[in-house]
């Protein structure tokens, strides 16, 4: 028998297309396995701080003084379609304060956030294509508003693996629920189901509440050492007439591996084996925990994790924005910049990339509700607006393009959600146009057809 | 050119029409072979003829044991009971062929099979129960879903012909009677994801669900540009748009239902939807100028997708793009040639005009929104006036299909025509309606109903909705059709469209479902990709076979049973399992069971099966879902995590080929998880005798064999160090009594199993939450008595099982109090010494009692009821008691539901587990 036919054939039973082969990933025994990537990067691994809803840019990253001029009063431009009515200029209730050696302008929203302006480029020439969460949602997670197609996270993980096999590769935490669209957000698509996103309600304090049939209520660790034992016994029996099959003892293996997963998992979750003061930075709250948690994955090899602000959309910020984004604002900044301290200290903030963001922007106009009332807070806008990144490999105290005088549109340097996910695979050291996987007669990619890495961003 | 694509060249021809695939199957002559001998059926002669010109010998004929089990496991997805292996090997001793041959016809005649095979077909089907993510207004399960679910199931069992199959899943709405039953298989086009109402979207999906479920095209590939590879082109794709366009999803009841709220429910919709429909249109026929002059500025209003929060007031975007689709075809209109010629002056008008409006455009409008204030003025006169051309008009406002009016098509088809309180209010009655369907149970058919004749599609210019190119008329794909091709003439031409598909001389269709079948029961297709037999496949493996198979299952008018017995009776199927090019097949290549085969697998070993109930979906992880995998919810919205782990088929896209990963959270599943554990309980609790009895009792039921000697060794350590390594449950507070059914050998006068009864109500066990009801219909135990099962074999059994080596005192009376029927038998029998006791009662009390019975730990005493002869009147009263010395053990005093389950499994139990987890059960050979 040829050996390499056979494990190639066992790598197609595994799921892994053409393109994991084009990878070089004949040595590969689970899907999972880390791997390296087309080049040498400095980001090994992703934290994604999803602002769910949609964080205004006007009020956060984006200053636009000129708003003030105008406050009250229409706009003299030509407003964009957006999902609902909005009305006049309203300029932001925050003050904004230049930061560090680069002056990067931030609102006080993010002032512990700002203190690490030198490590951080924002990107303020975003732009998705619709003003609804749903699509938008779709795009900048799977690059595809409609389709269901693999999650950025997934693509990862197909691309690297993942250093830990002993825990989910992929983690998605969203206190309280899920947000819209559920894990449509974290899928594999049409990648194999080893590469979604595992979600986690960090809410839950118990393991078992966190992680699926992390631990059983029907057996001793000793009892099932025992029983592992025995099944290796008549595994091994079972396999001696069987040698061709190397699915036999993968799955064998994967019993062990599930044993060890138990301890690892219980430990990675546990936060209280922190130091106080180290719990303290990240603030006894469910951002503060669910990012400390983050931070443990992240140093044990967990390859991508979103962080979700909250069930549904906490960042949709249509009413009284002035009191809302405070709030929620107040709930990520300390855990953000606790993170990018920490991160610091332990000299993994060189290769862990930072994303935060959300799926859209808002308007700098005012919304109307019923009979032209103003809302006091903001429609949806995805014409223009903010995400940074941070870490490994990105270019501190950088501002990469520009909305116009009002923040409405991008007007500078425009950035598709297509060209963020090509500057995120090329911080990891993956060509995004050939980072493919052949499904239904096509080789797909992340970035579609397109997809340009901004360059002016990479240290 | 066909021949040499066919005989393997790696190469695309250069001109994609040259492809293999988009020409007929060839009849190839049968390859002359050495081996004659080996050959069983014309399938071997085109292995074997590969082999011998590789100069590999195929592999030896697989034993029985090892036959039986994969043919079981393959058709039915169950494995066989040792009772089955055992007599399957008894028959293969005398007639290996006629046993083969009579086990392939007992497995197609199961209705398991369908279960199994209707479960393929669903990957391709995309099947799910759930719409996908909708908003919080509108139901988000199917109501349809498991009606089309049973269908499948029930189509694969009653082998309906393959291509009627397509045919009625296609075009069933032009097919069969408005009440028909077969309504229910349009659920292959309407059960894809609901891409919250945007239709292209929804369209798109069921252009892919349809090629590439039917023809293995990639016609997707088109929907922005050419195909890259295949001979596909963008018209054509739109060809196909058109066809879907044309109809309205509509959900029908298959059943009679008398339900108040259900028509209340309805009600309350349908006059609702008369009111906002009377509304919206009304606002449509005051805003005439406005929607003219909307058409000059389009950009303005953006398409599906796009969703905007609309007030009454303002100009709903879905009606100005039916203005803008009705003026495309309205050059020669009597009332709007004029509009028509104004804004596209190069159009050549032949119109014989409305005289209304020949008087308002006497002069020319100096522009467009002159004419548009025109046309509102002469509709709004045209109101009150008798004058000729009144009418025309009048009637123009109230057409079914004219833009003036909100079409009459329900709320899953029309919502984007009202404004947001109406859409909410709206969906949310139709919710009502829905929910109740589905709290009821009803059969219910999604289907597709073709509308009034609908204009040509037009392409969308790179895919996008608002840059429409020229137009297509609805017709096949070219390539298949090459220059004969003629759109067409029916409505949507759905149906012709299922004509095409469905065709013996479709080049596609037969050969891609051939492949499929072979996919399945060897675990790769002839063609690697079952779903792509475009120019970028790799060339089949076998392509003359696939040319054979493929005729072959025409001329067997398209019956898949067919190519089963011809697949399973070849010599190739049933070689042994060994190391083996799936390519070559110079043995049976062994196979990982998928999710649904393990899951099942599992509660058939441990005897709890429910195979009763077939209608609604249950939840896949509820502890009290003990029916087959293939009738658990599937929600696409929120897959549950353990479908995911286990690579099943994702319900948002046509699913060929199932991945097959290995991952930690498999084993976690069955080590830590309730499902594996329950199961281990109950598989323990069938086993009775001295450990090395259980250990082969443990083995006959889960690998239909005996345990080695090395086994029964390692499993009395296991249990021993097991024993002694952990301390007694404390929690425990079981009684000694099961309760089960069996059938009696009337050989041997022992219980061949006992399976127990699944279902407590609280005061009586029995198969199924309904008595009667489930696998032995009448079979229940009460703390009194019970009633047999519906046949012999599912005599009912109360068990009592001796907690310590003792010798014990068995009494009682059986009284069968009807002076109907013929009464019922009644036994006691020792798993140890066999039986005891024996009596008939037919209106009329018999005491049974045995003394001095020594037993073993863990022996067995059964008191077995069975009918005496037929079924009538056989309820009986019986509690019987044991007696350890002093210690009484009464049936009616500790009658009791299911134990309180004690934290840890037993070491008979964790043994149990570690059987089920291990290979030899995962995997067939």
């Amino acid at each position: 028998m040829n050996p390499l036919f056979s494990r190639r054939d066992f790598l197609a039973r595994a799921g892994m297309g053409l393109g994991a082969l084009s990878l070089g990933a004949l040595s590969r025994a689970s899907p999972l396995s880390p791997h390296p990537p087309h080049f040498r990067a400095k980001a090994k691994r992703v934290i994604h701080f999803f602002l769910n809803g949609g964080p205004s840019q006007v009020d956060t990253f984006d200053p636009k003084p000129s708003l003030a001029k105008y406050a009250g009063k229409p706009l003299p431009t030509d407003y964009v379609r957006t999902e609902r009515k909005t009305g006049a200029a309203f300029p932001s209730p925050f003050t904004f304060q230049k930061y560090g050696q680069s002056g990067m302008e931030v609102s006080e929203l993010f002032s512990k956030t700002a203190a690490h302006a030198d490590s951080i480029a924002v990107v303020r020439s975003m732009v998705a294509q619709v003003p609804n969460h749903e699509p938008s949602l779709m795009l900048m997670n799977c690059g595809d508003s409609v389709q269901a197609r693999p999650s950025v996270g997934a693509w990862v993980l197909y691309g690297l693996g993942s250093e830990n096999q002993n825990l989910p590769g992929f983690v998605s935490m969203c206190p309280g629920g899920m947000p819209i669209k559920d894990s449509e957000n974290w899928q594999a698509g049409f990648l194999p189901g080893a590469f979604q996103g595992t979600y986690i309600d960090p809410q839950h304090r118990e393991l078992d509440k966190l992680i699926e049939n992390i631990r059983s209520p029907h057996a001793s660790t000793a009892i099932q050492r025992h029983q592992l034992d025995l099944l290796r016994e008549l595994n091994s029996e079972h396999r001696r007439t069987r040698q061709y099959d190397p699915r036999l003892e993968a799955r064998l293996e994967s019993f062990e591996l599930a044993f060890r997963m138990q301890t690892e998992a219980t430990d990675a979750f546990d936060i209280t084996r922190e130091p106080a003061h180290i719990r303290a930075m990240y603030g006894d709250h469910v951002h503060g925990r669910q990012t400390l948690i983050a931070r443990r994955l992240l140093e044990r090899g967990v390859r991508f994790i979103q962080l979700w602000h909250g069930t549904g959309q906490p960042w949709d910020h249509h009413n009284d924005i002035a009191t809302n984004i405070k709030k929620h604002s107040g709930e990520i900044d300390g855990p953000i910049a606790a993170l990018m301290t920490d991160l610091k200290q332990r000299g993994m903030f060189e290769d862990t990339l930072i994303l935060w963001g959300g799926e859209f922007g808002r308007t700098p106009t005012v919304e109307l509700g019923d009979a032209g009332k103003s809302l006091l807070g903001r429609d949806h806008n995805p014409y223009g607006f903010s995400v940074w990144l941070a870490g490994g490999g990105v270019k501190g105290g950088t501002v990469y393009g520009a909305t116009d005088e009002f923040g409405f549109k991008a007007v500078q340097d425009t950035a598709s959600v297509h060209d963020l996910h090509a500057t995120m695979l090329h911080l990891l050291g993956f060509d995004h146009e050939e980072l493919t996987y052949r499904h239904a007669g096509r080789d797909f990619r992340l970035t579609d057809v397109e997809g340009e890495v901004m360059k002016a961003i990479l240290a | 050119m066909i021949a040499s694509a066919a005989m393997g060249a790696t190469e695309p021809p250069a001109n994609g029409r040259e492809h293999w695939a988009f020409h007929q199957p060839r009849k190839v002559a049968l390859p002359p072979v050495e081996r004659a001998d080996w050959v069983k059926t014309d399938i071997d002669r085109f292995i074997l003829a590969k082999l011998e010109a590789a100069k590999i010998q195929p592999a030896q004929s697989a034993d029985a044991r090892t036959l039986i089990r994969r043919m079981s496991l393959d058709l039915t997805g169950l494995p066989p009971t040792s009772t089955e292996a055992s007599e399957f090997e008894n028959a293969c001793a005398s007639d290996r062929t006629a046993a083969i041959s009579a086990l392939v016809e007992r497995l197609l005649a199961s209705p398991r099979y369908g279960e199994r095979w209707g479960r393929h077909w669903l990957d391709v089907a995309r099947y799910s129960d759930t719409k996908g993510y909708v908003y919080t207004r509108e139901e988000r399960r199917f109501a349809h879903a498991p009606t089309y679910r049973n269908w499948v199931i029930d189509a694969f069992n009653s082998d309906l012909p393959y291509d009627r199959f397509l045919l009625l899943q296609l075009a069933a709405d032009q097919l069969v009677a408005a009440d028909s039953h077969d309504l229910a298989a349009m659920g292959f086009i309407t059960g894809g994801r609901r891409f919250i109402g945007v239709r292209h979207d929804i369209i798109d999906d069921r252009i892919d669900v349809v090629t590439r479920g039917t023809m293995a095209l990639t016609v997707q590939c088109a929907r922005c540009h050419d195909h890259k590879y295949d001979p596909i082109s963008t018209e054509d794709y739109y060809s196909l748009y058109g066809v879907f366009h044309g109809g309205e999803d509509r959900l029908i009841e298959l059943a009679a239902v008398n339900d108040a709220q259900l028509a209340d429910h309805k009600l309350k919709l349908a006059k609702t939807m008369k009111t906002r429909r009377d509304e919206a249109s009304a606002r449509l026929r005051a805003r005439i100028a406005d929607y003219l002059i909307a058409q000059t500025e389009l950009k303005k209003y953006p398409e599906e997708g796009f969703d905007q929060i609309l007030g009454a007031d303002e100009l709903v975007p879905a009606s100005v793009r039916h203005w803008r689709d009705f003026l495309h075809t309205a050059k020669s209109h009597p009332i709007f040639a004029p509009w028509v010629a104004l804004v596209n002056p190069g159009a050549d008008s032949k119109a014989t005009l409305n005289p209304l409006i020949a008087k308002a455009f006497t002069t020319p409008p100096a522009d467009a929104t002159e004419a548009a204030r025109r046309y509102e003025q002469v509709f709004a006169e045209a109101e009150k006036s008798d004058e000729p051309g009144a009418a025309e008009l009048r009637a123009f406002l109230t057409a079914p299909n004219s833009p003036t009016v909100v079409p009459d098509t329900g709320i899953v088809n029309n919502d984007q025509f009202f404004p947001f309180t109406a859409i909410e209010e709206l969906w949310k009655l139709q919710a009502n309606v829905e929910k109740r369907l589905i709290e009821l149970g009803t059969r219910a058919a999604l289907i597709v109903a073709d509308l009034t004749p609908e204009p040509n599609p037009r392409v969308f210019k790179r895919g996008v909705a608002s840059r429409l190119g020229s137009e297509v008329p609805r017709q096949f794909l070219e390539v298949l059709t090459g220059e004969k091709r003629t759109p067409f003439q029916n409505g949507s031409g759905r149906l012709e469209l299922a004509r095409a598909i469905a065709n013996k001389d479709n080049p596609l269709t037969a050969r891609v479902m051939v492949n499929r079948i072979w996919q399945h029961h060897f675990g790769t297709g002839l063609v690697k990709t079952p779903s792509d037999f475009g120019v970028r496949a790799e060339s089949p493996s076998h392509p003359e076979l696939l040319d054979w198979l493929a005729l072959r299952f025409v001329a067997e008018d398209w019956s898949v049973k067919a190519m089963h017995r011809l697949i399973l009776t070849s010599a190739v199927y049933q070689q042994a399992s060994g190391a083996t090019e799936p390519p070559l097949l110079a043995g049976f290549p062994s196979q990982r069971l998928g999710f649904e085969q393990l899951r099942d697998s599992m509660l058939a070993v441990s005897g709890e099966l429910d195979l009763s109930t077939r209608e609604k979906s249950a939840a896949l992880l509820d502890s009290a879902n003990i029916r087959r995998t293939v009738y658990s919810t599937v929600d696409r919205q929120f897959l549950a995590g353990t479908l995911r782990t286990f690579d099943f088929a994702n319900p948002d896209m046509h699913v060929a080929v199932r991945h097959e990963t290995t991952v930690p959270q498999q084993a976690l599943f069955f080590l830590n998880g309730a499902f594996a554990a329950s199961r281990a309980r109950a598989l323990a609790a069938r086993l009775a005798g001295t450990p090395e009895e259980r250990v082969q009792q443990l083995h006959r039921i889960v690998y239909q064999r005996e345990a080695s000697a090395l086994e029964v060794e390692a499993a009395s350590k296991f249990i021993s160090e097991s024993t002694i390594a952990l301390p007694p449950s404390p929690a425990l507070q079981e009684t000694q009594w099961r309760y089960g059914y069996g059938s009696r050998n009337r050989h041997t006068k022992r219980l061949e199993f006992f399976t127990p009864l699944p279902h407590f109500t609280g005061t009586a066990w029995q198969s199924s939450e309904a008595w009667p009801g489930g696998e032995t219909v009448w079979g229940q135990l009460t703390a009194e008595g019970g009633h047999p099962g519906v046949q012999r074999k599912f005599a009912v059994v109360r068990r009592w099982i001796a907690p310590l080596d003792c010798t014990v005192n068995v009494s009682g009376t059986i009284t069968h109090k009807p002076t109907r029927g013929d009464g019922v038998r009644a036994f006691i029998v020792s798993s140890r010494h066999g039986e005891l006791k024996f009596a008939t009662a037919l209106s009329s009390s018999v005491e049974l009692s045995a003394t001095g019975v020594e037993l073993k730990v863990g022996d067995a005493i059964d008191f077995i009821v069975d009918l005496n002869g037929t079924i009538d009147s056989d309820q009986f009263l019986w509690s019987p008691i044991v007696e350890i010395g002093e210690v009484v053990h009464n049936a009616r005093a500790e009658f009791s539901g299911p134990a309180a389950e004690s934290s840890y499994l037993t070491p008979w139990e964790q043994y149990a587990q570690v059987l089920l987890l291990a290979n030899e059960f995962a995997f067939t050979d």
